[in-house]
């Protein structure tokens, strides 16, 4: 089942797995809501390490940037303009808890079986290209063109519809 | 290699979604569903070297997905905090318009 | 030139279009209520003698038109309808006693508030009987059968509000409903067997006509007769089902005469005759049908001998009567059981409808309680006299000579049958004499603040015309002269003459209304003279043979047991399984609703865990 052969990536996925595993669950099962954030910052670490793993440089990079950078910081901004000092003991809900637990653990069986009975064809991977970056601003460029600018778009709204939303408040 | 990185992103999307169905604070819903995101990504990016057509198309749908992924936790945080602002908590619990 | 043939169609709409317009018009219009409902028996009646007329004409030839209703694969359903000779001759009686009942019924029901529903039903019920004489096939008539049932139903309890009413009225649907179930596996067998699962009384005809054709074996042809008998001993109270009929009396009175008297229980003998070819392919039904008939017909004359109410005595009557006709049937003559139908129809209506005028004067319905009513009404006395001189079979009045061609008949094929008959016409002749001189003469005891007067114009002119159909109607048919028989038959049932018949049938009436008169109306003889020396007789009669106590005892108590055994299985073992069920659903409703908590992540988890098992429903397919 697992015919894998111990070389170098092996070994880096498996740290990279681990951190981001053990970062995944801490998240979820970590009290303070800042520790839950920096946990997450760690799994966004060890996702950029798979990337290079997977020689997307230029990826991980971004998701360092973005990702590790920027979201993390925006989500510790948003828990301190909306945390009221009291910790409200939570009101337990014990079943929904289970039942998320369990179905979550059926999707999670389900796509394991997925992925192990599937047989993947046995292609050549992807050679690390010459330059990473140059070949992904080329394509972005040429081929991505369109999809490009409308995410410029979306993100010029996003950013206005924030700041809207934000501001509106504090009138 | 492929399917031990399809086995983490299923690992990754699985815990984001129990955190996304079971955490009482919005924020930290709004992080887990980032989680899912980047499942997302790992799957897209490891197909882009592994799949069965490798090309570098897959990781140009990350950027786009990082980039929506960012412009969603902009306008989520937002939000969150004009409601912490109406209702003075951002606990899922109160938010119950729904039944209503 | 068979122009009002063919439009014979139109003759029930009438009736039909004058129910619809009494139904919409409401109780209100009191008057035009009777109008209303008296023109469209008119009309019918008046396009009924016109094609009664045309057919008198020449040798018509049998018409009948249908269209397509419903289409089953090879199978075909058609409405429509045909006239013969003998339906014109029905079309005739339907409506001539109809429009004289509504005409009688606006003096009889003036004061009653209902009385436009009344019309209405009555209108409705014209229309049904029509229909059914009319019908040319064997499922449009069931139709009609079960129409007419209904009205009776519901003019039986017309006054709902005596519990003796409704309870008339649920026994006469049931038990006649019991034969009606006979008649539809009667039909549903013929439909089975038949060529080409044709329903129409031509091709019945026509199957059946050459005696036994082949087509159908005996045994089953004797099965279809049978059950299609079944349905006559329903609807003509023959034995054992005739309970049904002395208690329908419960009904307004000239109900009694319309639908109990002349028309609807004639139905059962109409029906006899439209498939009379059935019954003659099959010996054994013949033989069944005759003994039923002449066993009603002594039966239920016995049983009038000792009745005090003179609407019971009139039903026994016409159960007796209609035993006649069964008996007729059986024997072979139709001409007989039609020839008897139509003078009995004419007959007891005026019998009834004279009862009513009696009743109506004095208020109750006990013959021990009236007498001596001839001098103060002498129209109704005439009448009632012409109406009882003719059932009891006195010439030249129309009852003797449809008798006379029953015993002649009886006489050629069945002796004993014509001593039971002959038996029958003694007692009928003195329970009517009975009848007459004990109402009509001798002195009154009434109480005195009774004041009895002759009824109104409007109900003693329809006595008068039945009174004089009564006297004339039976020459159509004398021992000299079969022209009725040749007309319906077409000239294939040679007439039955037999002097020693006539000279019988007339000592037996004469005999009986002589002995009436010495017991009755001379006093001669001891009243209660059987009733001291032999009081069980006196008592079974009374009670009608504890027929009704029978069936109380072998039918009534023990399906009651079972529906209070089925009742309990409902209470105990359904009734907490449903409760059961409403308390499920109700627990589950509830704990579903806590789902619809409005909270975004219970929504997230329920579709969640619907996709888990959605994919486990389709992937885990592949393990079993």
């Amino acid at each position: 089942m697992f015919n894998i052969d111990f070389n170098g990536e092996f070994a880096a996925f498996f740290i990279f797995s681990a951190i981001m595993i053990i970062g995944a669950v801490l998240m979820v099962s970590l009290q303070k809501v800042v520790h839950m954030v920096i946990s997450m910052a760690g799994v966004f670490l060890g996702l950029a390490g798979m990337f290079v793993l997977l020689d997307a440089e230029f990826v991980a990079f971004v998701q360092v940037l973005i990702y590790a950078g920027a979201v993390s910081i925006l989500m510790i901004f948003g828990i301190m303009m909306t945390n009221h000092q009291a910790v409200k003991a939570d009101p337990v809900k014990p079943l929904h808890e289970t039942l998320a637990a369990i179905a979550a653990l059926c999707l999670f069986g389900i796509l394991f079986y997925a992925i192990r009975t599937t047989t993947f064809p046995d292609v050549q991977p992807l050679q690390g290209v010459e330059d990473n970056t140059f070949s992904i601003g080329e394509l972005l460029y040429t081929g991505y063109v369109v999809p490009f600018e409308l995410l410029s778009v979306l993100l010029t709204v996003a950013f206005i519809g924030a700041i809207a939303l934000a501001k509106k408040g504090a009138d | 290699m492929l399917p031990s990185y399809l086995t983490m992103a299923a690992i990754l999307f699985c815990i984001g979604l129990y955190g996304a169905l079971v955490k009482r604070n919005a924020i930290i819903v709004l992080l887990s569903i980032e989680l899912m995101l980047n499942a997302v990504n790992l799957n897209l990016v490891a197909f882009s070297k592994y799949g069965v057509v490798p090309s570098l198309t897959g990781q140009v749908f990350a950027l786009f997905t990082i980039t929506v992924a960012a412009a969603e936790a902009a306008v989520g945080v937002a939000v969150l905090i004009a409601l912490f602002r109406a209702r003075g908590t951002v606990n899922m619990d109160e938010f119950d318009e729904m039944r209503r | 030139m068979d122009h009002f043939t063919q439009t014979a169609w139109l003759i029930p709409l009438f009736p039909l279009a004058a129910f619809l317009l009494l139904t919409a018009l409401g109780r209100s219009y009191r008057k035009a209520g009777v109008l209303i409902g008296s023109i469209g028996s008119l009309a019918a009646l008046v396009m009924s003698l016109l094609v009664l007329f045309e057919r008198l004409g020449s040798d018509a030839v049998d018409y009948s038109n249908s269209f397509k209703w419903i289409d089953f694969g090879d199978v075909t359903f058609r409405i429509g309808f045909e006239v013969t000779n003998l339906n014109a001759l029905m079309l005739v009686i339907v409506t001539v006693v109809s429009f004289l009942v509504n005409v009688y019924s606006a003096g009889y029901m003036k004061k009653d508030e209902r009385i436009t529903v009344f019309y209405g039903y009555v209108a409705l019920f014209t229309f049904a009987m029509l229909g059914l004489v009319l019908s040319d096939n064997m499922l449009i008539f069931y139709i009609f059968w079960e129409l007419v049932g209904v009205c009776s139903f519901l003019l039986v309890g017309f006054w709902y509000a005596k519990p003796a009413a409704r309870a008339a009225a649920k026994k006469a649907f049931i038990v006649t409903r019991i034969g009606d179930a006979g008649l539809l596996l009667g039909i549903i067998v013929l439909f089975w067997y038949m060529p080409g699962h044709a329903l129409d009384f031509s091709n019945i005809h026509n199957v059946f006509n050459e005696g036994q054709s082949g087509a159908i074996t005996m045994s089953i042809t004797t099965s279809i007769a049978l059950l299609l008998f079944m349905g006559v001993i329903g609807k003509s109270g023959q034995f054992p089902l005739h309970v049904w009929l002395p208690d329908a009396m419960e009904g307004p009175t000239p109900i009694s005469a319309l639908i109990h008297a002349a028309t609807m229980v004639a139905a059962g003998v109409f029906l006899l005759a439209r498939t009379f070819d059935i019954f003659e392919a099959s010996a054994a039904a013949m033989h069944t049908v005759a003994y039923f008939g002449g066993f009603t017909a002594i039966f239920a004359a016995t049983v009038a001998i000792a009745q005090k109410d003179i609407k019971r005595i009139l039903a026994y009557s016409t159960i007796s009567q209609l035993g006649y006709m069964v008996m007729a049937m059986g024997l072979g003559s139709m001409t007989g059981g039609i020839f008897h139908l139509f003078t009995h129809a004419f007959f007891k209506a005026l019998l009834f409808l004279a009862a009513g005028s009696v009743i109506h004067a004095v208020h109750t319905q006990n013959i021990h309680e009236m007498g001596g009513l001839s001098s103060k009404m002498r129209v109704t006395t005439w009448t009632f006299a012409i109406g009882t001189l003719s059932l009891s079979g006195i010439p030249p009045f129309s009852g003797f000579w449809s008798k006379d061609t029953i015993l002649a008949t009886a006489l050629d094929e069945n002796p004993f049958l014509f001593a039971v008959g002959l038996a029958a016409a003694f007692c009928t002749a003195l329970y009517m004499s009975r009848l007459f001189f004990i109402v009509f003469t001798g002195k009154s005891r009434l109480p005195h603040s009774v004041e009895v007067k002759e009824s109104s114009k409007v109900m003693t002119i329809p006595l008068l015309v039945l009174a004089v159909i009564s006297i004339g109607a039976g020459f159509v048919e004398t021992p000299w002269n079969g022209w009725l028989g040749r007309w319906l038959t077409g000239g294939a049932e040679e007439a039955h003459a037999s002097g020693a018949a006539i000279v019988a049938s007339i000592a037996v009436g004469v005999l009986g209304i002589y002995i009436g008169w010495l017991m009755y109306g001379k006093s001669s003889i001891e009243r209660g003279v059987t009733s001291a020396r032999m009081p069980w007789v006196a008592n079974v009669l009374e009670k009608q043979y504890y027929m009704n106590e029978f069936y109380a005892v072998a039918i009534v108590k023990p399906v009651r047991g079972l529906g209070k055994g089925l009742n309990a299985i409902d209470e105990y073992v359904i009734g907490v399984a449903v409760r059961f069920i409403g308390l499920a659903a109700g627990a589950g409703s509830r704990m579903l609703n806590r789902l619809n908590n409005g909270q975004t992540q219970t929504y997230g988890l329920t579709a969640m865990i619907g996709l888990v098992v959605i994919i486990v429903a389709i992937v885990g397919r592949r393990f079993w």
